[in-house]
């Protein structure tokens, strides 16, 4: 019962995955992955990919299959804790899937103003502003010197 | 086409070239630099954006299998243990190197005599000594005098802060009786000869977008110009030119339009690093050479080290403010640096800690080691992991064997039909047992800072950033391919000065050391350029 599109082509069951793989965090702190408009330039990523890419394609494919057996409104409109069962139960058959989009999905993410801002860190890149750090704690120095070579 | 003859012909422009061209550019002889490589610009350096990360992964990648720019050479390396690493580029891999800059120690150059393996240098730390200080001062150096792991020298700048997690790992090994000290860094601390000062942006392995790491396009390179040397880019060399009396005459290369061109020398200076030296080499051969150039010993290519490294990474309660700052500098220590026999090898290691991990990282490790989960745990997950690791490196002193080798692939080329080099290495047992009594120590000593949970990497594949003994020196022409000043037995007007003519490899990074052998090297060739071909 498979769909002629293309999961990767899919958005909203792209965004229902990624939002499986890292969902908003319970706080309202950490967004879910499928709502930063990642999917394009990770889909690009996956296909560019020659070894991973067909192994992704297939993956997805699979976990599309799945959930439309169980529902046929299909993945993206299944609760969090189904979506996740679904992906679980395909693993085995295609274990590299989640490495597959994680190598791609987890660095951009991390790399979102909105998630930097979650972490706590500035929304912003390390030039110009730079950052400060401690300073070296006066007590290692002062044992320090008194080893130094004259 | 032929261009116009110089005196002094250099091939490439990193670490080496650039120090050596300053230094000969007082001779008063026409001196030409050939890069493959562009000049970078520090507005397109990865820092500048956001994405910053994913940027060092791509056209800014370490690996050039990885990067596949214009500049770069394909290597094969399907038979190595380690990935070489390298930037092709004014200023050559250190624009993307880490800075840290120790020198090696006296023993390093006595390897043979201390312990009866390998061969001692024909040249000592005492001979560099006053080279290593010149080149301090050029690169601007930063770092506390007084390490009693070293005989004295005074670091033009003072050191880098260590920050939370170089003073959290310092304690650990205060706790344990261990030497540390602060490492010298080639990283301004403060106002530095027109440089502004580090302002800790954690992005030194992708370029320093402020200026404040030492790459030699931004320190050498500037007043070598003043001095009148000239640098030609996009330039790739295929081979050396000999005459009929076997003497290098010049050399033929590619233009960044691909057009063979002829240059002319008096001199040719060889400084591709430890890859590219013996891969020009053997692309040299002609009647007089039949093996390639400077090859009547047959040790072109042979004896390749590197240094093995291990990484291990402690996790910590308390956060540590860990991926700002000089990336892979803020101290090391040489507790296990020389040879102790109830250990079951010989030679040793020296431990470097470095900083933290930045975001994008820190998912990637902790998705490969199996503790970043995707779905209702990950976010947890992550925050026990971010800012709550450090690391440390284990850099292990490689001994030379002629079977670790740089050779011709017999397919494989680069993009304008030159046979690219095939790396053939394999770690030998006595690096293995220092590795596994490396990560040992390493643990030991996160342990003793507070580190909750150790973990590690017994070979780090993708560190083959230091590439040495290709084109070893030595006394005796049966043995070595370089006189003890750099000159090549065979060759009387061919010199080699990068890491290719490392006898042994110590057990330190080895920019400052191949900096100030260029030093030398130029040093002797302007003390006796009267006599030079006799």
């Amino acid at each position: 019962m498979s769909d002629a599109t293309t999961p990767l082509r899919d958005p909203a069951f792209l965004q229902a995955f990624l939002d499986t793989l890292i969902p908003p965090g319970d706080d309202g702190r950490m967004p879910g992955a499928g709502s930063l408009g990642l999917g394009e330039t990770i889909v690009a990523r996956i296909e560019a990919a020659p070894m991973l890419g067909p192994a992704v394609g297939a993956g997805l494919a699979a976990v599309r299959d799945a959930a439309l057996e169980r529902d046929p409104a299909g993945f993206a409109s299944m609760p969090p804790h189904l979506r996740a069962e679904v992906v679980e139960s395909q693993l085995a058959a295609h274990p590299m899937l989640i490495l597959g989009v994680g190598l791609h999905l987890y660095p951009a993410y991390y790399q979102h103003p909105r998630v930097l801002e979650g972490i706590g860190e500035p929304p912003r890149p390390p030039f110009p502003e730079g950052y400060t750090v401690d300073e070296t704690d006066p007590a290692l120095l002062a044992l320090l010197e008194a080893r130094r070579r004259r | 086409m032929a261009n116009e003859p110089v005196g002094v012909l250099i091939i490439g422009a990193g670490a080496s070239g650039a120090a050596f061209a300053w230094s000969i550019a007082e001779a008063g002889m026409s001196v030409l630099c050939l890069e493959q490589g562009p000049w970078m610009k520090q507005g397109d350096y990865p820092s500048n954006f956001i994405d910053w990360e994913t940027r060092g992964m791509g056209p800014f990648a370490t690996s050039p299998n990885v990067r596949k720019l214009p500049a770069d050479y394909p290597i094969n390396e399907q038979a190595s243990a380690i990935s070489p690493l390298m930037f092709n580029a004014v200023g050559g891999s250190t624009i993307l190197w880490a800075a840290h800059f120790p020198r090696f120690t006296p023993g390093d150059f006595r390897v043979k005599t201390e312990d009866g393996v390998a061969d001692d240098w024909p040249i000592g730390y005492e001979t560099l000594e006053p080279f290593y200080a010149t080149n301090d001062r050029m690169m601007g150096v930063a770092g506390l005098a007084g390490d009693p792991a070293y005989p004295h020298h005074e670091p033009p700048m003072p050191p880098l802060p260590l920050g939370k997690s170089g003073n959290v790992v310092a304690a650990g090994f205060e706790k344990l009786g261990w030497h540390w000290w602060p490492s010298d860094s080639a990283v301004t601390s403060r106002e530095y000869e027109g440089r502004a000062p580090c302002i800790n942006l954690g992005s030194c392995l992708s370029g320093c977008a402020q200026g404040a790491k030492a790459s030699t396009d931004i320190t050498y390179w500037p007043a070598a110009m003043r001095r009148g040397v000239q640098v030609r880019t996009g330039c790739r060399v295929r081979e050396i030119t000999v005459r009929a009396d076997g003497m290098a005459d010049g050399v033929l290369y590619y233009d960044e339009a691909g057009a063979l061109q002829e240059q002319k020398a008096e001199i040719v200076v060889l400084a591709c690093n430890g890859v590219g030296t013996p891969r020009l080499l053997l692309n040299s051969r002609s009647p007089q050479h039949p093996e390639g150039l400077a090859n009547s010993s047959g040790l072109v290519g042979k004896n390749l080290m590197f240094h093995p490294y291990a990484a291990i990474l402690g996790i910590f309660d308390e956060p540590l403010g860990g991926r700002r700052g000089p990336t892979g500098c803020s101290i090391w220590s040489h507790e296990f640096y020389r040879s102790d026999p109830s250990r079951g090898f010989v030679r040793g290691y020296s431990l470097e800690a470095v900083r933290g991990f930045p975001p994008g990282q820190t998912s990637l490790w902790g998705m490969a080691r199996g503790m970043l989960p995707w779905g209702g745990g990950h976010h947890d997950a992550f925050a026990r992991l971010y800012d709550h690791a450090t690391g440390m490196l284990a850099i292990a002193e490689d001994l030379p064997e002629e079977t670790n080798t740089v050779t011709l692939d017999p397919e494989l080329t680069d993009s304008n039909g030159i046979p690219a080099p095939k790396i053939t290495y394999a770690l030998s047992e006595n690096s293995k047992k220092m590795l596994a009594h490396a990560i040992e120590r390493a643990k030991e000593a996160l342990a003793a800072a507070g580190a909750v949970e150790t973990l590690d990497e017994p070979l780090m594949s993708a560190a083959g950033w230091h590439l040495m003994g290709t084109a070893r020196m030595g006394a005796d022409p049966r043995t070595s391919v370089v006189n003890e000043w750099g000159r090549a037995h065979d060759v009387r007007n061919l010199f080699i000065i990068d890491g290719s003519i490392f006898v042994t490899a110590a057990g330190v990074n080895p920019t400052s050391t191949i900096q100030a052998l260029a030093l030398y090297i130029a040093d002797r060739i302007k003390k006796n350029i009267g006599t030079l071909f006799d």
